[in-house]
């Protein structure tokens, strides 16, 4: 289990040295390209001009001789033009290994985070996601994820390449001319300040323009989901209407967008050529009163247009940094969440046993008032026990705590002769099928979602589970039949489709419990009783729960437990409960004929 | 469907010069500032070309030592082109802001209205996340690419032939000498720019399946943990994760090679320069500040044939967006007014200034409502109704019950006309409703659909959604009428409360009560029930029960019933299965005959 919290620094882990082989290579490469202007400055100053330099620059005092002298130089201008050539390549070369070796290492890290947050998200309990959104969480698992790739393979870097570029050159340069360097130098604190205060403010600007959208995307949404209701209402065009506000406030903040960046661009062009205006106006001042050649003066101009364009990124990238933070602290909240253990606490070596017993159970959700007061009841193996009640009465939640989803405050539940807290949540969840209202399909095909919990089920077995779910004949009437895709890409089973399927599903893993959570509401009453039917029929007799609304689904079970509430208000068979005043019979006369006319008489 | 998704992640081979062609009619209303455009690219290109030219004859005036006077004018000049540079910036990037967002507003609208017209039938055939993403990403990557298109076409193209043309003009054979490696750059960077353009929609493409998994994962937590799952997810997950990372490492060595690559192929330029013009500047051919002008123009060289690669892989990127944005364009509804139902629309406006919005000028009171003969099918050769009859008046309340698929829900989109019979045709006071409009009958119709839809936003606009201009008045009698006044009164913030997205903040059984109460205010001649009140507990049933007795009160209304016990006091049942009425009579009539009726309502309760 990794540890609870991260950080930054522990995310490196193991990509540490690759990292470092970049940042070497960075600096390898921008000494490189740095030296590439140099190489004309030198020939200029002490080959090509006509009346030499008068006071040759160091470089020139040491490159010249380096390539074979003045003299030789002169007659073979091959050698520098070589040389320009194959340090430009040698340094693409490195540049290369840096952006081989950060994308290593930065995709590596991610793949770990990505591969991490998604094992963590499987661990978490279910009253985590009760508390957050799914949207919310995607986000951070998506979006959050990516935004600290693109940092770590780009911006990281860049921050590194940005520094170097600009203080590679500055020893450099002041070897050259000390005034020049300065006249090189002077606006990149100003553009540096106001590139940075520019994406402040197109941070904020660019949130109200996702907000925009985000409204705007969520009218043509409601008006795709809700296109049968503006049909029948015949409202088109006030939907049309609707939408046109929210496109044209998404066009106007777009171009007020547009309009920031075209303040921004030009001022910042503005900014840096004006830069490489005053290196110009000080050089020609300088050569004019002699006090510098034109080779350097190349060098210069080259070396500014080197820098002083990722200067201006640097705003950029730190604004950028400041996402990353936040990106990053959003993911570390989902780690540092416990995870609910998986493991064994008891080892028992004979199978969990398959009789329930509750007693004395009270439960509630945090902190709010208990959703079950005081629930005691037990059935027997084999045994099938309804429970009836209306909405939030709490049926839901004994299937809940009988799967270990949420634990116990207090009281005693036992599966078999084990105290369910004993029992891993592994072995319980593995020997308790569980069938629920919305049932949920993966994006697989129809065959692949009904073995998903027992692979190795032979294709007799499979069909006999459809059958007696009263779905393998619909499976058969779709193309594909067990091939069909489930979901956006294939076909939309309708809700009574996807609750057989499920059942089907669940009656595969030959479970020793089964429970099914109104997991027959959208199937037709005929359907319903012919799958009753074949599930009473079932060789296997697991022990059963049902929970339903309609009394027919639940009138043949062995006990039926009424609740409201949140307490156990009547129990026993549907004959008992039928002939006394109750809550059971009020349901059985709106319900069914005779029950309608028992009651009337 | 497949073939759809798959297309979007493969790139064309060919650029579609028809179809750009009708994407770029869409910037008509915008013509002016897409010729800004092209002017202020080209104008860049002339500015890109001066530069160096420019620091050349300051280098040149000073080795002459013709004095400060001229090279003070040179810089002078070069501060000029610095700041007409800027301007230029600034317009192309308004100009490019007016075209996008205007293109994009403009394609917005007119794929909303189209979709406003559009039938189910298309609808049913295709995922929401499709349609919604050709609305948005999709428009605004056809809108986006456009002004920069335009610009970068003019600016790249000017800006190589500005540079070869100051070459040729300095020094001819220099140039030819440097121009050598265009070949290469061009070779290069096109090469490269298609390889990035395919690995970075690979990601894209992996990034959305991961998402589509995290958030399946989600919401399918139950279902994982309850058939232990997860270490099967977590080594299904790590294979998509795992081909994130491989792709994504693939485009970063891309660009990590492409650029140092265009880079050196430059300076191979550039040292061509210094040798080749070196050897001329010292028998006089050329001067040393045009030597350096060489040198920059060769550095500069790659960067319009950068951009020009960039632009035409962009146009290849988005031809798939640009397909489906126009083919939505381009999708005539299959459900609409015929041309002489628009006339006699247009004329009764006319007429009669009075008349309710969209009245084509017949009968308003509906008497009769039949189906004669009636033939449908969603997909050719598999006919779901057959020679279906049925007969309606005014006042009448119909009930179909029978078994799922057999095609009751079919008849209740026929009579809204959400569909159209293949065969025979439904009547309204004994005229086939494709010759009435669409508008009115459809005004005419209160319809409480099977999950009942509401939109985000209070209970009292989704009630008023029922008619147009309704006051609150009116909303609060609908509510009454339906009993749901009592529940929303008990909210705590009564008609104002939210209902969220879809109406998930409330219950299904209120939900239902809402919409039935939009129904009611709607005050329609015929009212249309797909009942399922299957997820509602019987009590609430009950309730709604009242609500809908409420609704059906002197009108022609169709109900189709999952639950018997809603359907016993219809004035007439009919039991439909394959697409026939097997029976059909009063509740008592039915339970006599101990048929098929008789069947279904005793088995709900049948002992094994």
């Amino acid at each position: 289990m990794p540890k609870d919290t991260i950080t930054f620094w522990s995310l490196t882990r193991g990509f540490r040295r690759r990292y470092a082989a970049a940042l070497a290579a960075l600096l390898v490469s921008s000494v490189l390209l740095y030296l590439v202007p140099l190489i004309p400055q030198v020939v200029i100053d002490g080959v090509l001009d006509p009346d030499q330099a008068a006071r040759p620059s160091v470089f020139v005092r040491l490159l010249v001789p380096a390539m074979g002298g003045a003299e030789y130089l002169a007659g073979a201008l091959w050698v520098p033009g070589l040389v320009v050539a194959s340090l430009s390549i040698l340094a693409g070369a490195f540049t290369y290994l840096r952006g081989r070796w950060s994308a290593q290492a930065s995709e590596g890290m991610v793949l770990q985070l990505r591969d991490r947050v998604y094992d963590r998200l499987q661990h978490l309990p279910c009253d985590y996601f009760d508390g957050h959104e799914t949207g919310d969480l995607v986000q951070r698992c998506t979006s959050d994820v990516d935004t600290i790739r693109m940092f770590l393979a780009n911006q990281m870097v860049e921050v590194g390449r940005a520094c170097l570029l600009l203080l590679l050159p500055v020893p450099l340069m002041l070897l050259i001319d000390p005034w020049m360097t300065l006249a090189a130098v002077v606006t990149i604190p100003f553009i540096t300040a106001f590139s940075l205060l520019f994406f402040k403010k197109v941070r904020s600007l660019f949130r109200l323009k996702d907000e925009a959208e985000g409204r705007m995307t969520s009218a043509i949404q409601e008006n795709l989901s809700g296109v049968r209701v503006v049909r029948a209402f015949a409202r088109q065009e006030y939907e049309v209407e609707q939408f046109d506000v929210r496109n044209t406030t998404h066009r106007d903040l777009d171009y007020q967008l547009y309009s920031l960046m075209a303040r921004f661009w030009s001022i910042s062009d503005l900014m840096c050529m004006l830069q490489k205006a005053i290196v110009v106006g000080v050089g020609i001042i300088l050569l004019v009163n002699g006090g510098l050649e034109i080779g350097s003066f190349y060098f210069f101009i080259t070396a500014v247009t080197m820098f002083i364009w990722p200067v201006r990124q640097m705003g950029r990238i730190l604004s950028d940094l400041g996402r990353a933070t936040v990106a990053f602290d959003r993911i570390r909240e989902i780690l540092a969440v416990p995870v609910e253990s998986m493991s064994d606490p008891i080892r028992h070596a004979e199978p969990v046993g398959s009789g329930i017993v509750f007693e004395g159970v009270t439960f509630s959700h945090r902190a709010s008032s208990p959703v079950l007061h005081d629930v005691g009841f037990s059935v027997e193996p084999g045994e099938t026990l309804a429970i009836v009640g209306p909405s939030g009465c709490g049926k839901s939640t004994i299937v809940n705590l009988l799967l270990r989803l949420y634990d116990y405050d207090t009281g005693s539940i036992r599966l078999g002769d084990d105290e369910l807290r004993d029992l891993g949540r592994k072995r319980i969840r593995a020997r308790v099928a569980v069938v629920l209202q919305e049932p949920f399909l993966f994006s697989k095909t129809l065959r692949e979602n009904i073995l998903l919990a027992s692979p190795s089920a032979a294709e007799h077995e499979m069909h006999e589970a459809t059958a007696a779910a009263e779905i393998h004949d619909s499976i058969l009437s779709f193309e594909h039949g067990y091939e069909t895709a489930v979901g956006e890409r294939g076909v939309t089973l309708s809700g009574g489709q996807r609750q057989r399927v499920a059942l089907a599903r669940a009656l595969l893993q030959v479970p020793d419990i089964l429970v099914l959570d109104d997991a027959l509401s959208a199937v037709d009453t005929e359907t319903e009783s012919l799958i009753l039917e074949a599930l009473r029929r079932r060789h296997h007799r697991q022990t059963t729960i049902v929970i339903a609304h309609r009394i027919a689904t639940l009138m043949h079970a062995d006990r039926i437990l009424v609740m409201d509430g949140g307490r156990i208000v009547q129990h026993g068979t549907h004959d008992e409960l039928v002939a006394v005043e109750g809550l059971y019979r009020r349901l059985w006369a709106i319900q069914s004929p005779a029950g309608k006319e028992a009651s009337d008489g | 469907m497949d073939d759809l998704t798959v297309k979007e992640h493969e790139l064309p081979q060919r650029i579609d010069a028809r179809l750009w062609r009708r994407i770029f009619g869409h910037a008509r209303p915008y013509r002016g500032s897409m010729i800004g455009l092209a002017v202020s690219g080209i104008g860049m290109a002339g500015m890109d070309t001066l530069m160096p030219l420019i620091t050349g004859l300051v280098i040149d005036s000073i080795v002459d030592r013709r004095g400060g006077e001229e090279v003070m004018l040179w810089w002078l000049l070069y501060l000029v082109v610095i700041v007409a540079t800027c301007i230029i910036v600034w317009c192309f990037i308004m100009l490019a802001g007016r075209v996008s967002t205007g293109v994009a507003y403009d394609l917005r609208t007119r794929s909303f209205g189209r979709l406003q017209e559009l039938s189910f039938s298309w609808f049913d055939t295709r995922p929401q996340g499709w349609i919604l993403s050709r609305l948005t990403s999709d428009c605004m990557k056809v809108s986006s690419l456009m002004p920069w298109f335009m610009l970068d076409l003019f600016w790249g193209t000017s800006f190589i032939g500005g540079i070869m043309l100051a070459m040729f003009l300095l020094n001819w054979k220099l140039a030819l000498a440097v121009l050598c490696i265009v070949p290469l750059l061009a070779g290069t960077t096109f090469y490269f720019q298609h390889k990035i353009l395919r690995s970075s929609r690979m990601m894209r493409r992996t990034n959305s399946l991961i998402t589509a998994n995290f958030s399946e994962s989600i919401s399918g937590i139950r279902t994982t943990k309850t058939l232990v799952r997860e270490a099967e997810n977590l080594e299904e997950f790590q294979e998509l994760s795992r081909d994130m990372h491989d792709w994504s490492l693939r485009n970063s060595l891309q660009s990590a090679v492409y650029l140092p690559m265009v880079l050196s192929i430059g300076s191979i330029g550039v040292g061509v320069a210094l040798w080749r013009g070196g050897i001329d500047v010292q028998v006089g051919g050329l001067t040393l500040g045009m030597l350096i002008a060489f040198m920059q123009y060769a550095v500069n060289f790659f960067m319009p044939i950068q951009e020009l690669a960039r632009r035409f892989t962009d146009l290849q990127a988005a031809q798939a967006a640009a397909e489906r944005v126009q083919d939505l364009l381009d999708t005539e509804p299959a459900i609409r007014d015929s041309a002489e139902v628009q006339e006699l629309v247009r004329l009764a406006a006319i007429n009669e200034p009075g008349a309710p919005e969209g009245w084509d000028g017949g009968d308003r009171r509906i008497e009769r409502v039949e189906f004669r003969g009636v033939g449908f099918s969603y997909v050719e050769g598999e006919p779901v109704l057959e020679g279906f009859d049925l007969d309606i008046r005014s006042g009448q309340s119909i009930a179909l019950v029978g078994a799922t698929g057999g095609g009751k829900s079919t008849i209740a989109n026929i009579l809204c006309r959400f569909y159209e019979p293949t065969s025979g045709g439904v009547y309204i006071n004994g005229v086939e409703y494709r010759r009435r409009s669409l508008h009115w009958l459809r005004s005419n119709l209160g319809v409480v659909l099977q999950v009942p839809h509401l939109f985000a936003g209070t209970i009292r606009q989704n009630i008023a959604y029922g008619r147009k201009g309704a006051g609150s008045t009116a909303v609060e009698d609908a509510a009454r009428q339906v009993d749901a006044h009592e529940f929303i009164m008990g909210l705590e913030r009564g008609y104002d409360t939210e209902v969220g997205e879809g109406g998930s903040l409330l219950s299904t059984g209120q939900r239902q009560l809402v919409s039935l109460a939009r129904a009611v205010l709607a005050d329609p001649q015929i009212f249309v029930m797909d009942e399922a009140t299957s997820s509602v507990d019987t009590e609430t049933e009950q309730q709604i029960q009242r609500g809908i007795e409420a609704v059906l009160e002197g009108r022609i209304s169709v109900i189709i019933a999952h639950r018997l016990s809603t359907v016993r006091h219809a004035d007439r049942i009919l039991v439909v299965d394959r697409g026939q009425i097997i029976e059909s009579g009063t509740h008592e009539e039915l339970l006599e005959a101990q048929g098929r009726y008789f069947q279904l309502y005793t088995r709900q309760f049948a002992t094994p």
